[in-house]
């Protein structure tokens, strides 16, 4: 794509300014939206399919949304990489839940390992992440570790509480009590 | 294991939106909330409100290596149009496309790049402006062969025109020499450039004039 730019700074969101430009129909802009997020969201499905062959089936599915969706994009409501990132996270999860959604999945919580730590720098350079991060700081560890693996591979709350052997409703309380905590850490 | 939801309480419907937005919901009770999601606006604003809440937490994913996937995507959204149309080559007349000219873009082009399958010449009488287009594999090369830059405040912006359709943007121009992942097209599609403001058209249709157009032609 050398030579070209699609995009000025017309918000300090060049991903949300892709988007308006694809709810435009610009072909090019879906283009560079892929070239730009598709890594990422690749390793969002990777994580949560826990299998390559089936992620990459999802990432054109994703992708396909992204085209379809795009003009559903609203940029005071959010960024546009969060809003890429759920709705690749909302097709992998309904395709894990329909995959089966009676017995514990060992695929799904070999798949939870946790990844080496971010690298600070990181961290730093997105002040939203540091801040929820300091968030499960305040939460007790097995509580923080089921809501992070909750969120990141989509587990469900039959398999966290098997993973973290407790009854079904104990794990609901727990993440029920978490959230309103880290909702009111998070709170300004 | 559908459980019976007590939603009448906001802190109910709160930790629900939280609870679909972490994914932990098996399939019955996440379908139910999609459903309600689509006909509840304050639902679906608790769901965004928690979907910006945790996305810090989206950093924790790691890149993977992706293949690309798009031709695949694009065939799909894509599908390709009928044949270019023979009415196109009467517009060619407009254009005063000589033989000559044309040969010689042959020979341009042949030096330029391994196996152009079309090309188009962008001219127009009033701007002194040309461009010459090739598609080559999946590359689209747009050299600028003669006339000035953009004004100050101005870009160059590059479309491309199925017939009766409207415009689509690939690109602002920024270099007298770009190469762009080749749109689809056909002989008869016509490439277009507009001025337009700064960083191109704003909402992704042309707003300004046309400053040179050409239609693609098979080599």
């Amino acid at each position: 794509m050398q030579g070209l730019l699609y995009l000025r700074a017309m918000t300090d969101d060049p991903i949300a300014d892709l988007l308006q430009k694809i709810a435009a129909q610009d072909r090019a802009a879906f283009r560079a939206i892929y070239a730009d997020t598709s890594a990422k969201l690749m390793g969002v499905l990777l994580r949560i399919l826990g299998n390559r062959a089936e992620a990459e089936d999802a990432l054109q599915e994703v992708f396909t949304r992204v085209w379809l969706r795009a003009n559903r994009f609203d940029a005071e409501k959010g960024r546009g990489m969060t809003w890429l990132i759920a709705l690749a996270r909302n097709h992998a999860i309904d395709r894990l839940r329909s995959r089966h959604d009676t017995s514990s999945d060992d695929e799904a919580m070999n798949a939870v390992a946790d990844p080496a730590p971010r690298a600070e720098a990181r961290l730093i350079a997105h002040g939203e992440a540091r801040r929820i991060n300091e968030c499960f700081d305040t939460l007790e560890a097995d509580k923080a570790a089921a809501l992070r693996g909750a969120y990141l591979t989509g587990t469900s709350y039959l398999d966290l509480a098997a993973q973290f052997d407790v009854p079904l409703n104990t794990m609901r309380t727990w993440l029920r009590r978490s959230l309103q905590k880290l909702k009111e850490c998070m709170e300004p | 294991m559908t459980r019976t939801r007590q939603t009448d309480t906001p802190e109910d419907d709160d930790f629900l939106a939280a609870e679909y937005v972490l994914g932990v919901l098996d399939l019955a009770d996440r379908s139910a909330a999609e459903d309600r999601l689509k006909r509840d606006p304050n639902f679906a604003a608790l769901v965004n409100v928690w979907q910006n809440r945790l996305s810090g937490l989206n950093d924790d994913y790691a890149e993977a290596p992706a293949p690309n996937l798009l031709p695949q995507i694009e065939a799909r959204l894509f599908p390709q149009p009928a044949p270019a149309q023979r009415r196109w080559f009467g517009a060619l007349v407009g254009l005063a496309f000589s033989t000559i000219a044309a040969l010689g873009l042959i020979a341009f082009f042949a030096l330029q790049s391994p196996d152009p399958s079309m090309f188009a010449s962008l001219t127009a009488e009033s701007s002194g402006l040309r461009f010459e287009a090739s598609i080559a594999g999946n590359e689209l090369t747009l050299i600028r062969s003669g006339g000035a830059i953009a004004a100050p405040g101005k870009d160059y912006e590059l479309w491309i025109i199925e017939p009766d359709k409207a415009p689509v943007s690939l690109g602002v121009l920024t270099a007298e020499r770009v190469t762009i992942a080749a749109p689809v097209a056909k002989p008869g599609y016509v490439l277009a450039i507009t001025l337009e403001p700064q960083g191109g058209a704003p909402e992704g249709k042309p707003t300004g004039p046309v400053v040179a157009a050409g239609p693609l032609q098979n080599i």
